[in-house]
């Protein structure tokens, strides 16, 4: 294991200069990880957004069910019918959104008529969408039961509504605390973390192979009887070492920010994915390690490469974001592939064979990649043992 | 045979490098390789090894062809490169030790190759020095020391002393001639002629690619027509009419720089009393004399018309 033991000895001379990127690089992704705050409509167990309800159609089962429906979800505030009041309510966010039930909805309702509710709201607001997305939701449940089931008393359709609405609620509620914060982070974290991998493993590998490609030590070693298998298989222990080392410690901090999360499926998916992406660009450094001739050229590719394939992939522009064409061009990085795989594992809720049948197809698109690489490496060295 | 090359050709580009090189190496002796710079050593001995490929030729070593994979071919020869070839990340001994270990797994006797390679080059007092840290001299013995350490049954040493000083240079000739008596064959280039006359049993002298001469030191010197160097401090070297001395019989060359006269004769022939004579008559004061016997680069000069060294 002399080539072996060689690797470790170089890496060892070499590692203030790995230590500093690799603090600077976790640094740089616990910053950029820390600085994204998720939206606040996402989590909607916590946000009850403060609402005016006015009705002007008088006492209705109807209206009174989206009523205590709403209360359930939101902050009912009670204010005077006054356009003045209600504006500077508005104004001071003593309410994000007024809803005014117009005369006659309930009748317009149960003839099947198209109804309009009239909102007021502060624009921008995250609330909009969100109250919105219930007001339908009841009006929709409603309309539907008197489209199928025509002789239904408001009554009965209140109570139904009822049920319907809270076992609704409560998925909402279950997905919204599991799609939590560490979700939406330690996707963004191991999304980072590729960019450091790649700038890491392509300064580790080259430091060592511009040492063993070096033209006399090259000669010197194939002028001894080390078989070329046996000194690629040492090398690519050395690699493969080198590689899981610089993961563990990335990983590390994982554990230390999302905690129990990284044991939860979201979290072993995220690793098993990060561990795969290590590989595939350990055999891209490796072939970049077997090309370049001098340090100079290493820097350069170390940062054009991991920050290209990183930007090109949507590290640091969500994938939504980007163009078609760039993507394109992406698709041809594991980075694409390896960053569609962690949003998909970080965005799921529940895994099923739909989803996991996505990421898993990712995740076996990224070890393609390292393995095709990895073949050209090994041809390209074989073809170099001889000198023209 | 320990190595047999026949009409090895290599080419770069336009210029060839190896022009039908023909060489025999036996069992037991220190073959020395003498050619002046780019005559084409380094590249037989890269071919040799399978470092290059070659346009044209067979090599074989211990009677076996040799190949990039002839690994059995490998594990018996030892190599020193015209370039140092050691690790920078490594210490003196971790150096040794690693090339060691390229050939002998065995941990003990591992142990016990590199101390005495260590010995072997004088390196005892830097063997936890990094490479960086080494002279010119002291380095190209740590190149030796890597190339030599397993004790291989050939050693081939390209241009290995070069910066080393003469000091060190001795120990180490001497330590070449040693592992010859040990038993390795000892394929030696340089373009020292002194240290090749100094140890090589046999000596083959190149020329822009080729085999220009080879024999033991004596025939190569019997080859040539000249003999010895008369040398002669002049005192009035102006006075004195260099024509005349070159037209004495068995001169064959005369040539005066400053106050020294250099006159080479005709082998055997002694013309020192006819030199003397002819400077007296020409009342020209003498100072110092003395005589050389013919060197290589006199061997090198008569078949080549050029001299070795520029
Ligand atoms: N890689 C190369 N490409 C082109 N020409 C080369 C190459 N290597 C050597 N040569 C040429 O081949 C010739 C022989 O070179 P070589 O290095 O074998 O000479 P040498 O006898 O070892 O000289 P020296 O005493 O300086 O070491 C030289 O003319 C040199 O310029
Ligand atoms: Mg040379």
């Amino acid at each position: 294991m002399q080539v072996y033991k060689a690797f470790f000895r170089i890496i060892q001379k070499n590692r203030s200069q790995i230590a500093i990127y690799l603090v600077v690089f976790m640094v740089l992704a616990l910053l950029l990880t820390n600085a994204y705050t998720p939206p606040q409509d996402t989590d909607f167990t916590k946000t009850r957004f403060n609402i005016a309800f006015i009705n002007e159609d008088g006492d209705s089962e109807l209206v009174d069910g989206l009523k205590t429906y709403l209360g359930e979800n939101a902050n009912l505030v009670d204010l005077p019918d006054d356009p003045q009041q209600l504006q500077d309510a508005l104004f001071f966010r003593q309410v994000v959104y007024i809803l005014r039930v117009p005369k006659g909805f309930t009748a317009a309702m149960l003839n099947g008529q198209e109804v309009q509710l009239e909102k007021t709201i502060v624009p921008d607001s995250p609330s909009n969408i969100y109250m919105d997305l219930l007001i339908n939701k009841y009006l929709n449940s409603a309309q539907t039961y008197f489209a199928y089931l025509p002789g239904l008393s408001q009554d009965q359709l209140v109570d139904y509504l009822k049920v319907d609405l809270a076992e609704e609620t409560a998925v909402t509620v279950i997905s919204g605390s599991s799609h939590s914060a560490n979700a939406e982070k330690s996707g963004y974290y191991f999304n980072y973390i590729s960019y450091s991998l790649f700038a890491i493993l392509i300064l580790g590998v080259c430091s060592v192979m511009l040492v063993f490609n070096d033209t006399d030590l090259k000669r010197r070693n194939l002028c001894s009887p080390i078989r070329s298998a046996t000194m690629n298989f040492q090398m690519i222990l050395g690699n493969l070492s080198f590689a899981v080392l610089t993961w563990l410690v990335l990983i590390s901090a994982s554990f230390v920010m999302y905690g129990s999360y990284m044991f939860t499926t979201n979290g072993l998916l995220l690793l098993l994915n990060s561990f795969i992406f290590t590989l595939a660009a350990l055999s891209i450094s490796y072939l970049i390690g077997n090309l370049v001739k001098s340090r100079g050229a290493m820097s350069a590719v170390a940062n054009v490469f991991a920050l290209g394939t990183s930007f090109l992939s949507g590290v640091f522009v969500p994938q939504e974001l980007l163009g078609a064409n760039v993507l394109t061009i992406a698709s041809f990085t594991p980075t694409y592939w390896y960053v569609k795989a962690n949003n998909e594992i970080a965005n799921a809720v529940s895994f099923n064979a739909g989803n996991l049948q996505s990421i898993f197809t990712s995740m076996v698109l990224v070890l393609a990649f390292g393995v095709a690489v990895l073949g050209v490496t090994l041809v390209l060295i074989k073809q170099r043992r001889v000198e023209a | 045979m320990v190595i047999n090359v026949k009409n090895l050709v290599k080419r770069y580009g336009d210029l060839i490098a190896l022009d039908h090189f023909n060489l025999e190496v036996q069992e037991g002796e220190i073959l020395g390789l003498l050619g002046p710079n780019g005559s084409g050593k380094t590249t037989a001995i890269n071919c040799i090894l399978s470092l290059l490929k070659y346009d044209k030729g067979t090599i074989e070593i211990f009677d076996q062809p040799m190949s990039p994979d002839a690994y059995d071919i490998k594990r018996d020869v030892g190599i020193v490169m015209q370039n140092v070839a050691v690790f920078e990340e490594l210490t003196v001994y971790e150096n040794i030790d690693y090339f060691c270990g390229l050939y002998i797994a065995d941990r003990q006797t591992r142990k016990k190759r590199v101390a005495e390679a260590i010995d072997f080059v004088g390196l005892n007092d830097f063997i936890k020095f990094f490479p960086k840290k080494l002279s010119g001299g002291l380095l190209r013995r740590l190149n030796i020391a890597c190339g030599i350490a397993h004790q291989p049954k050939l050693i081939i040493l390209d241009e290995p002393t070069v910066a080393v000083d003469p000091q060190s240079r001795n120990n180490i000739l001497e330590g070449i001639q040693k592992l010859n008596r040990q038993g390795a064959t000892i394929i030696y280039t340089s373009h020292y002629m002194e240290e090749v006359e100094q140890i090589a049993s046999r000596i083959a002298i190149m020329d822009k690619g080729k085999i220009i001469a080879m024999g033991t030191n004596e025939e190569l010197k019997k080859k040539i027509k000249s003999g010895e160097h008369i040398n002669l401090e002049l005192l009035n070297p102006e006075d004195l009419d260099l024509e005349a001395i070159k037209a004495l019989p068995h001169i064959i060359s005369a040539e005066l720089t400053d106050h020294q006269l250099v006159v080479k004769s005709g082998r055997d022939k002694n013309n020192l009393i006819a030199i003397l004579d002819h400077l007296k008559d020409q009342n020209i004061a003498i100072g110092k004399i003395y005589s050389e016997p013919p060197t290589l680069n006199d061997v090198f000069l008569e078949i080549t018309g050029k001299e070795l060294r520029d």
